[in-house]
């Protein structure tokens, strides 16, 4: 049997302490309020507002968008492979750029894409392109459609920077700036008429 | 003690709100998670449930309590640029006195620009060829955009060619453990998911890409020193057979010399829980580039940076989410 703990305990004639009133002290409900500031602050920091893509070390969606790698070196050439494959230009050219064969030129190292000054290809993506024309030695008898309307300064500079550049079709042109897509439309302001070969010819590609 | 309401409302709320905050919260977050898209470039399909093998391959992980000694979690403590030079350009002399003024700015100086003091504009080709050599290299880094893309630009203006490269940065990192940190599609297809607590030994996040070998696999298993010098690793001989050889030596049979061999006529083989196992550690790869993990995936060099593959709509390297980004 174990020894009864009671008895071994000294007894005292004092009565049992009782709880009193106090206020709580002022410094106390401080340190509870700034506690629940600085809760709320890392909370607010570190939560990334229960955004399933958002994992520490990133605190919001804008923050992980940003770190995005952009791949690719231009933007221009990036934003013009996706207007050739709109579908634009993917539509006759093919993706591979190719063209069919006695129907649509092929743009893979065709000299009429890769002139150093874009004045005339510019012209063509605007206003389209009608009767004869010999591309790489061939002739065609086809229609280009004008995409003067359909598509807005940027896309064309981008779109022409992403044939004329694009390094899997061997062309090593110097890209096109949307100022200079402007450019050429505001010259060739109130024309409507696509461009034949004679008169593209007769454009200095500088201009 | 007329506190019985009291005491069980006190109990369910703590228990409620403990609920909320640890099975609701993360339900709501990433409970309804789908298989994504890899993102920059090649838009591929992530996570790719793993082949048979290598499912079976988990449960003998889990039946011998790798876990307890291996983690599959990379942390991460921030995201980096680093400024690149891809193509030195036609006037080099240019690109290098535009990477020396960036280089007087720049707080921390990589190795690559070691060499850079002593470079004088009329130097020789050989200090030039130096700097310049082995491009693509990451020259500066830095930790936010702007700075970045100031860097970026500054270069640009001469001949060379220039990317950002969005590199993870933390200790795990830097031990080699990982190109990024882990995150929850990692684990879509794994029941149960081993993310382990201990590391007593290294991350095995992506030993799948660090050693894709199976054979180093198997001898780390039967005899982990023999791979590893200094491993405390048990050695797995159980998932091992020593047979005799048959006509001839059998072609999963481990070549083992010195104490090791099994002496003449054996030969140890492994069973087909080792191979599962090997098949599963070489299945992890938790490196892909994702959304929410964001990682510069380096193309292999010649390879040009835009591919002419027929039109994916959204997958031609834009910055897209991937399909289970919240709607803005």
């Amino acid at each position: 049997m174990n020894p009864e703990p009671q008895q071994s305990l000294p007894i005292t004639a004092e009565a049992e302490p009782q709880a009193g009133r106090t206020a709580v002290p002022v410094w106390l409900i401080v340190l509870l309020f700034l506690m629940l500031y600085w809760g709320m602050v890392y909370f607010d920091s570190h939560g990334g507002w229960f955004n399933e893509q958002v994992y520490a070390p990133y605190r919001n969606f804008q923050e992980v968008e940003a770190w995005q790698p952009v791949t690719g070196a231009p933007g221009l050439a990036q934003l013009g492979k996706l207007v050739y494959n709109k579908p634009t230009c993917v539509a006759c050219h093919q993706a591979d750029g190719k063209g069919t064969a006695g129907q649509f030129p092929s743009l893979v190292q065709s000299e009429w894409v890769q002139e150093p000054e874009p004045g005339r290809i510019i012209r063509a993506v605007l206003y389209g392109i009608s009767g004869p024309f010999q591309f790489k030695g061939q002739s065609f008898n086809g229609a280009m459609v004008p995409w003067k309307d359909a598509l807005t300064d940027e896309e064309i500079a981008a779109v022409l920077t992403y044939v004329r550049t694009n390094p899997e079709w061997g062309n090593k042109a110097p890209e096109v700036k949307p100022e200079r897509v402007k450019q050429v439309r505001e010259k060739t302001k109130g024309r409507n008429q696509p461009f034949s070969q004679e008169e593209l010819l007769k454009v200095s590609p500088a201009d | 003690m007329n506190y019985g309401p009291l005491v069980f409302l006190a109990a369910f709320f703590a228990l409620a709100s403990s609920w909320c905050g640890f099975v609701l919260t993360p339900q709501l977050q990433i409970g309804r998670l789908q298989q994504t898209n890899t993102v920059g470039g090649a838009g591929i399909a992530y996570p790719i449930a793993r082949p048979g093998l290598a499912h079976q391959g988990l449960d003998v992980y889990r039946a011998n309590g790798c876990a307890y000694c291996h983690s599959q979690q990379v942390g991460q403590t921030g995201t980096v640029l680093d400024i690149a030079l891809t193509d030195a350009g036609t006037n080099q002399a240019t690109t290098v006195a535009a990477l020396l003024k960036l280089a007087e700015s720049a707080t921390n100086q990589p190795s690559a620009l070691t060499m850079l003091p002593s470079f004088q504009p009329g130097s020789s080709n050989a200090i030039t060829e130096s700097i310049l050599g082995g491009l693509p290299k990451a020259f500066f880094r830095s930790t936010t955009r702007e700075a970045a893309n100031a860097a970026a630009k500054a270069l640009n203006s001469t001949s060379a060619k220039v990317q950002l490269w969005v590199v993870p940065v933390g200790p795990d990192i830097t031990r080699g453990w990982g190109g990024r940190r882990t995150v929850a599609e990692d684990y879509l297809f794994d029941t149960p998911v081993m993310p382990g607590s201990q590391r007593v030994g290294p991350d095995l996040a992506n030993v799948g890409t660090r050693l894709p070998d199976a054979n180093w696999h198997l001898l780390h298993l039967y005899a982990p020193r023999l791979e590893v010098k200094a491993s405390t690793m048990p050695p797995y001989r159980f998932l091992f057979e020593k047979r005799k050889i048959g006509r001839r030596p059998s072609p999963g049979a481990l070549s083992l010399s010195g104490n090791l061999a099994p002496g003449p006529g054996y030969e140890i083989v492994p069973r087909p829980e080792a191979k599962a196992l090997t098949a599963y550690l070489i299945s992890l790869h938790a490196d892909a580039p994702l959304f929410d993990a964001p990682i510069s995936v380096l193309a292999p060099a010649g390879a040009p940076a835009s591919t002419n593959a027929p039109a994916v709509p959204g997958a031609a390297s834009t910055n897209a989410p991937p399909t289970n980004a919240p709607a803005k």
